[in-house]
């Protein structure tokens, strides 16, 4: 393998972590502070790309593609708040399966809605052009809109690290993820925090499926397939750790741009063997705990 | 001599009861079992085609989601990958008959085999995890078979499946295609019937009822678990395998992982504490899919409706239906939940109530001469291991920079009373816990009946005659008070390994004379969660006097009750513990209880052993009086 084909795989496997550690980011977050593991995360990043490609088709203008990707991440948060003050809210104190279950139908009620409102058609938005072509790095080329991707994850990142371990509201959030019955013995309202928490995730989620909608087909089903890798991801890293979150992203994404480029069939088969051989050294994953 | 007749008496009335019931409920299941045996049996006779079609796959669906319940609503265990498990079926079924010399016939004897074989190679991986990681893990690991089968086109027909798979004459007739799916699905849910009621069955309630607990009464939770997973994916492969002899194919989608929870819906809708709610549930299920996916476009909406319905307002399931709709309208009624639907309360038996004479005993207890009994097991002790049946010696435990216990020794003589007593942080509770193995130590060993136990597994200890309670409450609350004795005398002679034979009789003697001991006759029937907190505790005991404990390690036995309790279970140590000759080692800090029944007190502070004597010397010794009162002025 030449360098410069290993420089392209790099920054493609980027890009792909770039995606799974939005939506990973959130999964994970959600989880440290609610613990539930929300299935249906998926299905609010498939939202989130479904949102951006409609209403990138009703603005034109250069701003169009940047307006409609963060209009489509609020409507997200804003869908995921309905859905934790609606539904998640009764479920904190029931046991896992129901959580699951809860959320698994999610899945099944916005697919049901995503299929009546968009039908079941193939959908794509339109990338400025600034962002289609690809650029010469060294001897190497590479897509403009992977670097566009890994950006917005690396802003994602930061923001998230500045709010989480520099603003009162990241305190209030990292003290609900040790002990959120003291924290609400302190008299911090911690349902609205919760809520808040799932906003966080849901907008996290949305924006990475409006980032997608002019980089792959957006379609029905493409909310079981990455959300399958989000949970790889979360594994490795460990359930509840933003950092896990990362560096379960990066493994992942390398893998399977790596592994395409081996063995293409069987690349999300790599990625099982990763977590696999994660598990038998880290049941709790790289950077989890052990479950209380 | 009143009280022996008396009690028998009682017996008698009491097995009459349950005979009445259990001939009722007998006739209620034979009367439900013939309408439904002769409503599948005839489903040809009066259903057209296209219904009779339905039928066959509604029945595989019925074996699908029994499987499951026997992980789910059995033994507590949330897998999110059982259509791995049926795929493998599929498949096996379908590869056998297209790429080999066999037949699909073959094809269905082999497919069970796979299922369990894979089964119990995903299942050990996916059991290094608990709860929620478990669910995720085998999410991901059934979410792997199907890209295996996606993936190698060579021999999985890829995307499109393996179609037309050949099958013997007799199949290609409807009604002897159904009538044989229907003929396999009874045998294998015959089957689990027998496991689910079985002795092994039994422990798998008690694992989903409390993990710990079930370890404590020398269940090895995670092989049953285990084996709970492989006879669950084996017969979840041979649905499957069932499936492709039906339907003439096998497709990868039949392994997404959005299909593994079809089964979870199946027992959820029907109800999974019933054996019979999956059968409801998966008739439901499939009938519906079938009209709705055939008429409409809405089946993801309607069906993600029903699941969230259910979940938010009837999890019991359609089975628990009546009883969930008549506790709404007493709730509307009476504007809170009532506890009317409960068992209504039993007075508490005449020997139960305290008097004076108990509380004098209690106190006098340590001074009272020995009891025949006592000096009997005495005796057993001194030939069975020079005195000490448990020995520690220098043991060390470290949480970091915290040493919690540092050089510990201890040695507890065979029927003595022994208490553990110390400030707050002295490392009382972590002693206990690296005694009993749910904590290694860093140093020391720990030796009992002369055995090195150090570090050794809960279901170990329990064998080797090493009972343990806990500071908070631990019985199995979903079970009878009888059934939480019954499986613990069952877990520790080993029959909870059997998954043949009958529960409800068995070791009856022994049950009868430890809730007779520990005073919960009367409640044998009600489930243990509902049961004061003073009976709870009792009902703990009472499960360590099942296993036929040598040593009973009690962490607070008195915490958290009323004077009035801890006098009761002051008394009932006294009683059942020191005349069946049983050492008692315990942790309390209540000093009446403490003085009333120890014959030897150790004091702890800093992780280290402070003092140890007799009760009287440990009362005046000065460095106790100083740990507990602080240095003077």
């Amino acid at each position: 393998m030449s360098l410069s084909t290993f420089f392209v795989l790099v920054v493609s496997g980027l890009s792909g972590a770039a995606i799974l550690f939005l939506i990973g980011a959130g999964l994970t977050l959600v989880f440290g502070a609610l613990r539930v593991i929300n299935l249906a995360h998926g299905t609010l990043y498939m939202l989130g790309a479904f949102f951006a490609v409609s209403i990138a088709a009703r603005l034109t203008g250069p701003a169009g593609f940047w307006i409609a990707m963060l209009a489509a991440a609020a409507a997200v948060g804003g869908a995921g708040g309905l859905i934790e003050v609606a539904i998640l809210r009764r479920l904190y104190r029931r046991d896992h399966l129901m959580q699951l279950l809860a959320t698994f139908s999610l899945i099944l009620v916005i697919g049901g809605i995503v299929r009546v409102a968009f039908g079941a058609d193939y959908h794509r938005a339109d990338a400025p052009d600034y962002l289609s072509g690809s650029l010469s790095i060294g001897s190497s080329t590479v897509s403009a809109y992977q670097l566009f991707l890994i950006g917005v994850a690396i802003a994602v990142a930061i923001t998230l690290w500045l709010t989480i371990y520099r603003t009162d509201l990241g305190r209030l959030i990292r003290a609900a993820v040790a002990d959120p019955e003291l924290l609400a013995l302190s008299g911090v309202n911690v349902p609205v925090l919760f809520t808040g928490v799932f906003v966080i995730g849901a907008t996290l989620a949305g924006l990475g499926g409006a980032s997608i909608a002019a980089y792959q087909t957006v379609k029905l089903g493409i909310d079981a397939d990455i959300v399958v890798q989000a949970f790889a991801v979360t594994i490795i890293g460990g359930l509840g750790s933003l950092g896990g979150a990362l560096i379960g992203a990066v493994i992942v994404g390398l893998v399977q741009s790596f592994g395409t480029y081996w063995e293409p069939k069987w690349q999300l088969a790599f990625i099982f063997l990763v977590m696999a051989v994660v598990l038998a050294v880290r049941p709790s994953g790289l950077f989890g705990e052990p479950e209380r | 001599m009143t009280a022996v007749a008396s009690a028998s008496t009682t017996r008698a009335a009491r097995a009459l009861a349950a005979l009445q019931t259990r001939r009722l409920r007998i006739g209620l299941v034979i009367a439900i079992g013939v309408g439904v045996a002769t409503a599948f049996g005839t489903v040809p006779q009066w259903l057209g085609p296209a219904d009779q079609y339905t039928a066959g796959l509604v029945v595989i669906a019925i074996l699908l989601a029994l499987s499951f319940n026997l992980m789910l609503g059995t033994t507590g265990m949330v897998s999110f990958g059982h259509a791995g498990f049926y795929g493998v079926g599929a498949y096996s079924v379908a590869l056998i008959a297209t790429k080999t010399q066999g037949d699909a016939m073959t094809g269905l004897v082999v497919a069970p085999v796979v299922g369990a074989i894979t089964g119990a190679a995903i299942g050990a991986i996916c059991l290094r995890a608990v709860r929620l990681y478990f669910s995720l893990l085998t999410l991901a690991l059934a979410q792997l078979l199907y890209v295996i089968a996606f993936q190698w086109d060579t021999l999985t027909g890829g995307d499109n499946g393996i179609h037309g798979i050949p099958v013997p004459e007799f199949l290609n007739d409807p009604a002897g295609s159904y009538y044989f799916v229907l003929c396999v699905v009874a045998g294998a849910a015959l089957l689990l019937w027998v496991i689910t009621h079985s002795p092994f069955g039994c422990a798998l309630r008690a694992i989903r009822e409390n993990r710990q607990r079930a370890a404590f009464v020398g269940i090895r939770v995670k092989v049953y678990e285990l084996a709970a997973f492989t006879v669950a994916s084996s017969l979840a492969a041979l649905a499957g395998g069932l499936y492709a002899v039906y339907v003439g194919q096998a497709s990868p989608d039949l392994m997404f992982w959005t299909e593994s929870a079809t089964p979870v819906v199946m027992v959820l809708i029907g109800g999974m504490r019933s054996f019979y709610g999956p059968v409801l549930g998966a008739v439901f299920y499939t009938v519906l899919a079938t009209k709705v996916r055939n008429s409409t476009n809405y089946w993801d909406l309607i069906i993600g409706g029903i699941v969230l319905l259910v979940v938010l307002i009837l999890p019991t399931g359609l089975v628990g239906a009546p009883r969930r709709l008549w506790e709404l309208i007493e709730w509307s009624l009476q504007g809170f939940r009532g506890d009317a639907h409960r068992a209504p309360p039993v007075s508490a038996p005449a020997h139960l109530v305290p008097t004076a004479t108990v509380t004098a005993d209690a106190v006098t207890a340590g001074a009272a001469p020995p009891s025949p009994a006592v000096v009997a097991a005495n005796g057993r002790a001194a030939a069975a291991s020079n005195g000490a049946l448990l020995e520690v010696s220098r043991l060390g435990k470290r949480f970091g920079e915290l040493v919690a216990v540092h050089d510990v020794d201890l040695a507890i003589r065979e029927g003595t009373v022994h208490a553990v007593i110390g400030p707050n942080g002295a490392g009382k509770s972590t002693l206990f816990n690296l005694v009993s193995g749910l904590i290694r130590p860093d140093d020391g060993r720990v030796t009992f009946a002369g055995r090195d136990i150090t570090g050794a597994r809960a279901a170990r200890l329990a064998h080797a005659g090493l009972g343990r309670a806990f500071q908070t409450t631990s019985i199995f609350g979903g079970l009878s008070v009888a059934d939480n004795v019954r499986l613990a005398a069952m877990a520790i002679r080993g029959d909870t390994r059997w998954p043949v034979g009958f529960v409800p009789s068995r070791h009856q003697e022994r049950v009868d004379a430890v809730l007779e001991n520990v005073g919960l006759t009367a409640y044998a029937s009600t489930p243990a969660r509902e049961l004061s907190h003073g009976d709870q505790r009792a009902l703990e005991l009472g499960i360590s006097l099942a296993l036929d404990a040598r040593l009973l390690m009690l962490d607070e036995p008195t915490a958290g009750m009323s004077p009035f309790e801890t006098r009761r279970t002051l008394e009932l140590l006294r009683r059942t513990i020191k005349d069946r000759g049983i050492t008692l080692l315990l942790i309390e800090h209540d000093m009446e209880v403490v003085f009333g029944i120890a014959e030897t007190v150790t004091v702890m502070a800093d992780g280290t052993v402070l003092v140890e004597g007799t009760p009287d010397e440990v009362r005046r010794h000065p460095e106790v009086i100083r740990a507990y009162l602080g240095e003077p002025g």
